[in-house]
C-alpha cells in the first residue's frame, strides 16, 4: 500500500470524530437526495402510472376530428398483433347530467364527465375496474359505476340505486336513461374516475347517436419503453387517416409539467444539501490539516516534497468519500426498499411508485464522491504551503 | 578526506532596517565526511538558524552551503526536498516521530518517500536492532518512552544512508542517564557507519570527546569551545 494512503487512512482514522462528522455530511447529502427522489419522484410516477393505468394507457390514439370513426374491433386487433402490445381499448366520453331520489328528495348533478367502456377489453387495458370498491364494474348496459365523490354528491348513492342520467346526442337532443349502481368507484390519489361515471361504451353510443364511433383508444404495452416505436408504427401504418397518437409523455404533459418542475426544485434543494455537505468536508478537513501541522512538517524535513502532502490529504477525501458515498448510498437503499415494502403512500393516499433508478443512484454516490474530492482539495493545497520548520514548532 | 559540507559566507538576517537582526555571520567552515562536529552556544545564538540551513529547511540570506559538492543554495523546492531526503538524516529534540504510524513505519518513512528499494524493511529492521529496539518495532510511535522514541529517531535519520545526520538538541528533552545512552549510540553509529554527525547541543560536557566543536556567539561561528583558542571561522 503507499505510504501516503496508510498514512491519510491513519490519521483519520485516529481522528474519529472529525471521520465520523465528515462521512455523516457525504451521507446525509446523499439520503436527502434518496428520500427526495423516493417522495417526489414515486409521486410524479405514481401519478404517470395512475394517469397510465386509468385514462391514457402507454399509448391514447384520438382522431383530428374528435371521434374515431373506424372499427374499433379492427383497430384493437391490430394493436394487439404487435409483441409489445399488452391490450387496446375504446373509450368514449361525455357529460352528464344526473338525478336520484334518495329518501324522498331528488337530488340532481350537472357536468359530470361520464365515459363509456367495452368492459371486458378494459379490464385488460386498464385497472380503473379495481377502482370499484363496492359492487362490480359495467358488466351490462343497463348498469353504471358511480365516482365516491359523485354518488356522495347525489346523497349517497350506493349499489342497487337507480340514477337517471341525461346526455345530449349529436343533434342536440336530451337522451334520458336510467341505471343501475353496479359499483362505487375509488381510487387513492383521485386520479381515477372518483368524480366520473363510467357506463357501458355501446350505451353511450347510442344516446351520444354516434353509433360505431370511438373517442379514444387506450394502448396499453407489455414493455413501456417501446411507446415510441409502436406510435411510429401505427401511424405509419395508417397514413391516410387523420389519426394522432400520443405517448404518456406527450399526452399527459399538461397535468405533468407543473410536477415536472417541482421534481426540479426539489432536487435543486438536494443538491444544495449535498454542496452544504462538501463545505462542511471542507471545514473538517481544514481542521485536520490544522491538527497535522506538526506531522506535516516533520515530513517536509525527512523529504516529502509538497506533491505529497497534496495527495496524503486528497487520499484523505478520497476515504472520506468512498465511506461516506457507500454509507450514504446504502442508507438511502435502505429507505428506498422500506418505501416499496410499506407500499408509502403519499398523504396516506396515493401509493408512491417506488423505483430502484440504478443510474441516478451510481450517478449521485459519484458525484458525491467527487464533491468529497474536491472539498478536500483546498485544505490539501494548504498542507503543501506550510513551511518545514515553521511547522515543525506547533504543538 | 573530503569535505561532505562547506559553507561559504554563509549569513542569515531576520527584519529590515531598525529591525535588522543578524542570526548568523559571515560563517565559512567545511566539514569533513565521518566527522562528529558539535555546535555548541548559549541560548539564541544562531546554532538552530545553523543546523536548519545547514539542513535546508531554511535558506540562508548571503553566502553559499554547498553538500557533496552540490550547490544548495540554487536548488528548487523539489530538489531541496529529495536532497534533504537522500542526503540529509534528521534527528530533532523532541524526537518528532509520527505518532500515526508504528515503529517500524517511522523509520521506514524516509525511504519510503524517496521511494521503497528492496532492502527497505530489512535495513529499517536491522537499525532498529542496532539501536536496541527490536522488541517495539511494531509499537506505536506515541507508546514508547522518550529515551526509545530518541533511538527511533536516530534510525530514522541514518535509514537512507544519509551524507549527514544533523541532531538538535538530541538530549535536550532527556534525563541524564537516558541522555548518556543516547549520546554513545550516536557515537558508536558514527564510528560505525563512518557518518558524519552534526550535533548542536547548550550541553558540552555530555559529548566528550568529539572530532570538533564549532562554538557560535552573537551569529559568528568559531573553532573551538575554549576562549583562549577560539579562532573566527569567517
Amino acid at each position: 500500500m503507499d505510504y501516503r494512503l496508510r498514512l491519510a487512512k491513519r490519521m483519520l482514522f485516529n481522528k474519529k470524530g472529525s471521520l465520523i462528522g465528515a462521512v455523516l455530511a457525504v451521507t446525509i447529502g446523499i439520503l436527502v437526495i434518496h428520500v427526495n427522489f423516493v417522495i417526489f419522484q414515486g409521486l410524479f410516477d405514481a401519478i404517470v402510472r395512475d394517469i397510465s393505468d386509468y385514462r391514457n394507457g402507454d399509448i391514447l390514439v384520438t382522431d383530428e376530428a374528435d371521434y374515431i370513426d373506424k372499427s374499433d374491433l379492427s383497430l384493437v386487433n391490430w394493436f394487439e398483433r404487435i409483441p409489445f402490445v399488452e391490450a387496446a381499448t375504446p373509450r368514449l366520453s361525455s357529460t352528464a347530467e344526473m338525478n336520484m331520489t334518495k329518501n324522498g328528495k331528488l337530488i340532481e348533478e350537472t357536468r359530470i364527465p361520464i365515459v363509456g367502456v367495452d368492459p371486458f377489453r378494459d379490464i385488460r387495458a386498464s385497472t380503473v375496474h379495481e377502482t370499484v370498491t363496492e359492487g362490480n364494474y359495467v358488466f351490462s348496459r343497463n348498469t353504471i359505476v358511480l365516482g365516491s365523490n359523485v354518488a356522495r354528491d347525489l346523497g349517497g348513492a350506493q349499489v342497487g340505486d337507480s340514477v337517471k342520467v341525461l346526455v345530449t346526442d349529436r343533434y342536440g337532443q336530451d337522451q334520458i336513461r336510467r341505471f343501475t349502481v353496479s359499483g362505487i368507484a375509488n381510487s387513492p390519489g383521485g386520479q381515477g374516475f372518483d368524480y366520473s361515471a363510467v357506463i357501458h361504451i355501446d350505451t353511450l353510443r347510442d344516446m351520444m347517436s354516434r353509433s360505431g364511433d370511438t373517442g379514444s383508444l387506450m394502448v396499453k404495452l407489455n414493455d413501456p419503453s417501446k411507446a415510441d416505436e409502436v406510435k411510429e408504427f401505427f401511424l405509419r401504418s395508417f397514413p391516410n387517416d387523420d389519426f394522432l397518437a400520443e405517448t404518456i409523455e406527450e399526452s399527459a404533459e399538461e397535468q405533468l409539467a407543473g410536477f415536472r418542475s417541482g421534481i426540479a426544485m426539489i432536487s435543486m434543494i438536494g443538491y444544495f444539501g449535498m454542496g452544504s455537505s462538501a463545505f462542511a468536508i471542507l471545514t473538517i478537513q481544514m481542521m485536520l490539516v490544522n491538527g497535522k501541522t506538526k506531522e506535516i512538517g516533520i515530513m517536509r524535513a525527512i523529504g516529502a516534497k509538497r506533491k505529497d502532502i497534496l495527495i496524503l490529504f486528497i487520499f484523505q477525501g478520497i476515504i472520506i468519500g468512498a465511506i461516506g458515498a457507500c454509507i450514504g448510498t446504502a442508507a438511502g437503499l435502505g429507505y428506498t426498499v422500506y418505501a416499496d415494502i410499506t407500499k408509502m403512500s403519499f398523504n396516506n393516499s396515493l401509493p408512491l411508485e417506488v423505483t430502484y433508478n440504478w443510474e441516478k443512484i451510481i450517478q449521485t454516490a459519484l458525484t458525491s464522491f467527487i464533491l468529497a474530492i474536491i472539498s478536500s482539495l483546498y485544505p490539501s493545497y494548504r498542507a503543501t504551503k506550510l513551511l518545514p520548520v515553521e511547522a515543525m514548532r506547533s504543538v | 578526506m573530503s569535505s561532505v559540507l562547506e559553507l561559504v559566507n554563509v549569513s542569515k538576517i531576520y527584519g529590515e532596517g531598525d529591525s535588522e537582526v543578524k542570526a548568523l555571520d559571515n560563517a565559512s567552515f567545511s566539514i569533513k565526511r565521518g566527522e562528529i562536529v558539535l555546535i555548541v552556544g548559549s541560548s539564541g545564538s544562531g546554532k538552530s538558524t545553523l543546523l536548519n540551513m545547514i539542513g535546508l529547511l531554511d535558506s540562508p540570506t548571503n553566502g553559499q552551503i554547498f553538500i557533496d559538492g552540490t550547490n544548495t543554495t540554487s536548488l528548487g523546492d523539489n530538489k531541496i526536498s529529495s536532497f534533504r531526503n537522500t542526503k540529509l538524516g534528521f534527528i530533532f529534540q523532541f524526537s518528532n516521530l509520527l505518532t500515526d504510524l508504528s515503529v517500524l513505519e517511522n523509520v521506514l518513512l524516509p525511504i519510503q518517500i524517496a521511494g521503497l528499494s528492496s532492502t527497505a524493511e530489512k535495513d529499517a529492521k536491522d537499525l532498529l536492532k542496532a539501536v536496541g529496539l527490536e522488541t517495539q518495532m511494531h509499537k506505536r510511535a506515541n507508546k514508547i518512552s522518550g529515551g526509545q522514541a530518541q533511538r527511533v529517531a536516530i534510525a530514522r535519520g541514518l535509514i537512507n544512508k544519509p551524507s549527514i545526520v544533523l541532531a538538535d538538541e538530541p538530549t535536550g528533552n532527556l534525563d541524564s542517564v537516558t541522555s548518556g545512552t543516547i549520546v554513545q549510540l550516536m557515537k558508536s553509529m558514527a564510528k560505525k557507519l563512518n557518518q558524519t554527525f552534526i550535533i548542536v547541543t547548550h550541553d558540552r560536557e555530555h559529548f566528550g570527546d568529539v572530532d570538533r566543536v564549532i562554538t557560535i556567539k552573537d551569529g559568528k561561528a568559531f573553532e573551538g569551545d575554549q576562549p583562549s583558542t577560539m579562532e573566527v571561522l569567517a
